[in-house]
Order: C-alpha cells, then sequence, then structure tokens
C-alpha cells in the first residue's frame, strides 16, 4: 500500500501533470492530422525527454501516445479519414453518423467509449498485468494464426451487400503486406529487382492513400455538391442512461483490446478490428451497424484505446514489444534507467505503479482536452475547402515519407490514392484493404511458424490446444451464423418482393367496392 | 456486349482480374516455401475478381455515365497526375519542391484563385509545414542537399 501511495505521490507532481497535458493535447492534434500518428508523435517528443525525470518523461510519451490513439478518431467521423490506422474501425459508423448529421452524437460516443476502454485496460493492468501476461505466453503461432483468421472474418460483415468486392481488396490488402523480405526465409517477394521494395510496404502510406488522398480525390469529383461540405465539429457526451443502455458493447470492447493489446505483435488497429467484428455478432443492435451505430464506434474506439495500458503488460513483465510504438516506449523507458522484464515488479515497483497512475490521469486529461481539441478541429474545417485539401494533401505527403524515411512510401501512398478511387468508384469498400494489410503479416507468420512447429501438418492446428480448439470452433460457428442469418435474410427478401406483387394480384381480382 | 465491356465497373474488374493473374504467375515462378501465402491470397483474388466481372457482364446493360456540363472534361486526372508526379519527383528533388507546386495546384483546382490567398496559402501549408517539421520538429524529410537544409 505505501509503494502505491508513493507512486500517486510521483505521478502528481506538478512537473508531471503539465507533462500530461502537453503530450495529451499535443497527441489528440497529432493523432488527428491524416498519415501522423503515434510513432511520429513519439519521435517529435522523445528528445524533449532527454533532460526530465523518469516519471515526468513517461507522462509526456505516454499522453502522446494515447492522445493520438483518440484523436485519429476525430478526422475519422468528420471527414471519413481516419488520423491514424488504429482509427479506420472507426469510420465505418462514425462517417454515416456525420452524414445523417449527428456528428456531435458521434464524437461524443468516441471519445467516451476511448476514455471507458483506458481507464478499464489500466484497472486491469493494476490488479491483472501478471496473469494476463502469464496467459498471453500461452498463444504460440497456431493460437495467434487461429485468433488473426476470427479477426480477418470481420471483413464479411463489413462487406453487406458486396461481399466478393470486400473479398478481393482484403486479399489486395493480404497481398501488399507480403511484398517485401519474407519473414521467415528472407527470399524477396514482388520486388521486380527494386532494393527500395525490400523492406515492404508499411502499412502507413497505404493507409494515407486508401483514404486520405482517395478523400481528397472523392471532394474534388464532387466539389461542386454540397455534400462535400464539411460539417461543423461539435461534442455532446452521452448521458447516464444511455450509456447504461450501451454498457455491455463498453465493457466488451475494452476486454477485447486488454487482451489483445497483451499479445505481443497484434496491436491496436487488429484489436479494433476484432471487436467490431464481435460487436457484428453480439451486439443487439447489430443490423444496424455499418449504417450510423453509435455501437460501431463504441467497438472501435473502446478496443483501440484500451490498447494502449494493456500493450504495456508484455512490454513491462516480460520485456517484449508488442509493436513500433511499445518498442518506442521501451526504448525511451531504457534510456531514463527503467529496464523492462520479468524482475522489473520486483525491482521497480514503485516506478511501475506510477506509471500505471499516469496511465488513469491521461485518460482522464484527453476526456478533458477533447472538447477544446474537437474546437481546433471546428476552426481548422471552416477553412475554404481548398485550404483543407491542401493541408491534408501535405500532411499525407509528410505522414507517409516521416515513418521511415523512404521517398518510395510516398509513390505507395499516391498509386494506392489513385487505385482507392477508382475501387470506391466501382462500389468496392476499403475497409477490408486495410484489414488484410493489418492483419495479413501476423496471419501469415503464425500459420508458417506453426506449419513448421506441426511439420507441415495443417489439421493438427484445429487439435493443438484448448485455446486453438474453442478459437476454431468460434470461427465455424462465425461461419455457420453468417451462412444461415444470409440465407434467412434472402427468403425475408424474397416474401417481402411476393408480398406486393401479391397483393397488386388480389386487389385487381377484387371486383370495386367489394370487401 | 461490347458496349457493356468498356463500363467502368467491368473495367476495373477486368484490370483487377488482369492484375491478380500477372502476380499469380510471379507467385508461382518463386520459391515454393516463400510464395506458399501469396499463391493462396492471388489464387483467392483471382477467383473473387473472375465472379465479380461476370457478374458485372451478366448484369443489365449500364446506363451511360453522366456526361458534364457543358461538355467539360474533369481535372480529376490532372490532380491525380500531379500527386503521382511530385511523389516521383521527391526522391530525387527532395520534399519541398515538389511540394510547393502540388500544394498551389491543389489550391488553385479546389478554387482558391485569388493570387494573395493562393500564394499565401501554398507558401504556408507547403513551406510552412515543411519547415515546422523538417528544420523545427527534426522529422527529416527527404532533402535536395546533402546537407538536409533543402
Amino acid at each position: 500500500m505505501d509503494v502505491i501511495l508513493a507512486a500517486v505521490g510521483d505521478a502528481f507532481t506538478w512537473q508531471a501533470l503539465l507533462a500530461i497535458v502537453i503530450g495529451t493535447w499535443a497527441g489528440i492534434i497529432i493523432g488527428g492530422l491524416p498519415g501522423l500518428g503515434s510513432v511520429v508523435g513519439l519521435t517529435i517528443f522523445l528528445p524533449f525527454t532527454f533532460g526530465m525525470d523518469v516519471i515526468t518523461s513517461m507522462a509526456l510519451l505516454i499522453g502522446v501516445y494515447c492522445g493520438s490513439v483518440y484523436g485519429g478518431s476525430i478526422t475519422a467521423i468528420l471527414i471519413n479519414t481516419p488520423g491514424t490506422p488504429q482509427s479506420a474501425a472507426t469510420t465505418f459508423d462514425g462517417y454515416p453518423m456525420t452524414q445523417q448529421g449527428r456528428v456531435d452524437e458521434a464524437l461524443g460516443w468516441a471519445t467516451f467509449a476511448s476514455f471507458f476502454g483506458g481507464v478499464l485496460s489500466c484497472v486491469l493492468l493494476i490488479f491483472c498485468a501478471p496473469q494476463l501476461a502469464k496467459f498471453a505466453v500461452n498463444f504460440g503461432s497456431i493460437e495467434v494464426f487461429a485468433l488473426v483468421c476470427l479477426a480477418m472474418l470481420c471483413i464479411v460483415g463489413i462487406s453487406r451487400g458486396s461481399l466478393l468486392k470486400g473479398l478481393v481488396c482484403g486479399m489486395m490488402g493480404f497481398f501488399f503486406s507480403t511484398v517485401g523480405s519474407d519473414p521467415i526465409t528472407g527470399a524477396d517477394r514482388f520486388t521486380f529487382g527494386t532494393y527500395a521494395l525490400s523492406s515492404g510496404l508499411d502499412l502507413i502510406p497505404v493507409v494515407v492513400g486508401a483514404f486520405a488522398l482517395s478523400e481528397v480525390f472523392v471532394r474534388f469529383s464532387a466539389r461542386n455538391e454540397e455534400a462535400t461540405i464539411i460539417p461543423e465539429a461539435r461534442l455532446r457526451f452521452p448521458g447516464l442512461s444511455e450509456i447504461g443502455r450501451r454498457l455491455i458493447e463498453l465493457v466488451r470492447g475494452s476486454f477485447i483490446g486488454s487482451f489483445v493489446g497483451a499479445l505481443p505483435g497484434t496491436g491496436a488497429a487488429a484489436a479494433a478490428f476484432i471487436s467490431y467484428a464481435a460487436a457484428q455478432k453480439l451486439s443487439p443492435r447489430r443490423a444496424n451497424l455499418g449504417k450510423g451505430e453509435p455501437d460501431g464506434i463504441i467497438a472501435s474506439e473502446s478496443s483501440n484505446n484500451a490498447v494502449t495500458g494493456s500493450a504495456f503488460i508484455p512490454t513491462l513483465a516480460l520485456g517484449i514489444p508488442g509493436d513500433v510504438v511499445t518498442a518506442m516506449m521501451m526504448g525511451a523507458m531504457v534510456i531514463h534507467g527503467i529496464t523492462p522484464g520479468v524482475r522489473l515488479m520486483a525491482d521497480q515497483a514503485q516506478t511501475v505503479y506510477a506509471l500505471f497512475v499516469v496511465l488513469i490521469i491521461v485518460n482522464v486529461a484527453m476526456l478533458i482536452l477533447s472538447k477544446p481539441s474537437i474546437g481546433l478541429f471546428r476552426y481548422l474545417f471552416k477553412l475554404p475547402l481548398g485550404f483543407v485539401m491542401g493541408g491534408i494533401v501535405m500532411f499525407s505527403f509528410i505522414g507517409a515519407v516521416s515513418v521511415r524515411g523512404n521517398p518510395l512510401d510516398l509513390v505507395v501512398a499516391a498509386l494506392t490514392g489513385i487505385l482507392a478511387y477508382v475501387l470506391r468508384r466501382g462500389g468496392y469498400p476499403l475497409a477490408p484493404l486495410v484489414i488484410g494489410m493489418v492483419l495479413g503479416p501476423a496471419l501469415e507468420s503464425s500459420l508458417r511458424r506453426g506449419l513448421l512447429i506441426s511439420r507441415g501438418d495443417f489439421l493438427s492446428f484445429f487439435t493443438h490446444s484448448g485455446i486453438a480448439t474453442t478459437l476454431f470452433v468460434l470461427i465455424g460457428l462465425f461461419l455457420v451464423w453468417t451462412v444461415a442469418a444470409g440465407i434467412l435474410d434472402w427468403r425475408a427478401k424474397i416474401a417481402a418482393r411476393r408480398q406486393p406483387a401479391e397483393s397488386a394480384a388480389r386487389s385487381a381480382t377484387t371486383p370495386e367496392g367489394g370487401p | 456486349m461490347f458496349a457493356s465491356l468498356i463500363h467502368p465497373r467491368v473495367l476495373t474488374a477486368l484490370a483487377l482480374l488482369v492484375a491478380g493473374a500477372g502476380l499469380s504467375i510471379t507467385a508461382w515462378q518463386g520459391p515454393e516455401s516463400a510464395m506458399l501465402v501469396p499463391r493462396i491470397v492471388l489464387t483467392i483474388w483471382c477467383v473473387m475478381a473472375l465472379a465479380i466481372l461476370v457478374g458485372e457482364l451478366i448484369r443489365q446493360a449500364p446506363r451511360q455515365p453522366k456526361a458534364s456540363p457543358r461538355g467539360a472534361r474533369s481535372p480529376l486526372p490532372l490532380l491525380m497526375a500531379a500527386v503521382l508526379v511530385a511523389a516521383v519527383a521527391t526522391a530525387s528533388l527532395g520534399f519541398l519542391i515538389p511540394a510547393l507546386p502540388l500544394v498551389a495546384l491543389t489550391l488553385w483546382l479546389f478554387r482558391i484563385r485569388r493570387p494573395l490567398p493562393l500564394v499565401l496559402g501554398t507558401i504556408v501549408i507547403g513551406g510552412g509545414l515543411w519547415f515546422l517539421f523538417h528544420h523545427v520538429l527534426m522529422i527529416r524529410l527527404p532533402a535536395l542537399l546533402t546537407s538536409g537544409l533543402v
């Protein structure tokens, strides 16, 4: 108890609180700008931390990280352009709500769900970090393969009405993720002799092209229409009764995010898609998902922000960074004398608890700072459309090239933008392309490693462990459910079509004035 | 039949099928272990693209796309080409030099045509953001000079 109180004291210094406010606010703004995300935010702020003490420096970086994950949802909702890949799933319902004139409600749910997911994962981190770390270790290649397969199935859900087109886009995204060196053998794939392609295609240029640049093209082609007007950004938090009605969705999304974040190599974008897939099957309002349903925003935002807390579980408890962002955070910890690993809780318990407290304060700060941040975006989007679009093009270029410093990433972004525009015009959903690209590497590496472990016997995947069997059974149930729901929908449509025809035929045979 | 073949939706599906088939050839020629997953992915891609193409062809004859007013061509391909050219030129000219005309063209096409807002917008959005990220925040963008100044 003394350790926790001392940790609270460490976190509540004015320097740490100031760092949280600056970091979180800057993170929200950076996250909201298309192309710039957590990695760019951390790169900007990392050098500033060298002169700070441990807690203040980590407070600044955690603020930037959490703020940027939330900030991506603002532009996802307002202009259908996710600021970060983690918020790609927020566009599914966020933008339709904006088109329906419910922008305040959408931003309110995104903000509250982000706060809820972030805080719940912090609480889980405090009480269950060792247990979750132990459970996460049980997830070997085959279990991760089954989990990612389950997440891939959300392509089926978000491609309603154009399943084939959704699947082809999903495969396209998956193919993009296979370009470059093979993760197992190191052989070059689809590089066509170009050395710059050996490092593969990065996710950010593809997301920037698919969403930000294609949105500029779409708005340009429709610049004479009223639909291109960006609505005024306003924020209305949900009432207690509304929160009560959707509490299960909030808790489910947060738990999924907390769990997925604890698995190394998955990340917030994957968590958001997995959570959205779960909402498609379990939400009582699932029929409205994709048409402007707050449950979709809740699923995406609560889970991606829950990852920000639980991503620290493998990092702190095992010394394994889950993704680029946590690797950067781990680097910052090492610079400041914290050595993540199994001995950390025993050797530096006070510092670790102080980080947990900082995480909770950051989420509260995010809730408070959401209003002024959205206010800033309101003023930005009040500018003439040309300036907004010029800014999006410029930020897209900076975001695409800044992650790896590879000019080829700009060409990838430009080509993806043109391709995405053509696909959008043809009625192809773009979200599966991002899902394929996000989940593809994890799916491929886990499948290949699993095949090596099982000596090429794929059937043994199904009986490898209890977790794997459970996940494969869930996949089977999901498929059966989807097929059954499809058949029922089809029969209902046929019946609905027949009914007016039959009643028309009946009224034609009934004499005028008859019963 | 021929008229329906040149419809954009059919052409898109056809292009996807051709691209998928071309990439499949590369995948089947590559090493078996490394190309295992790409082969599966590209096979699904081709099957789906073929199904979409057949679906688009057997649909009722599509309507002709709406003619633009006064018969004018949309300058969208110009914007797309400008984005692509700027992206390609960045590798050799650095970030700033291709970015400035691209921003100016974007503003112009989005009807910011008065000289002062156009010039100011180009300088602030193009030059200002480049200066902020490259020189102030030290996020190194591709440069023309080896010193990284421009």
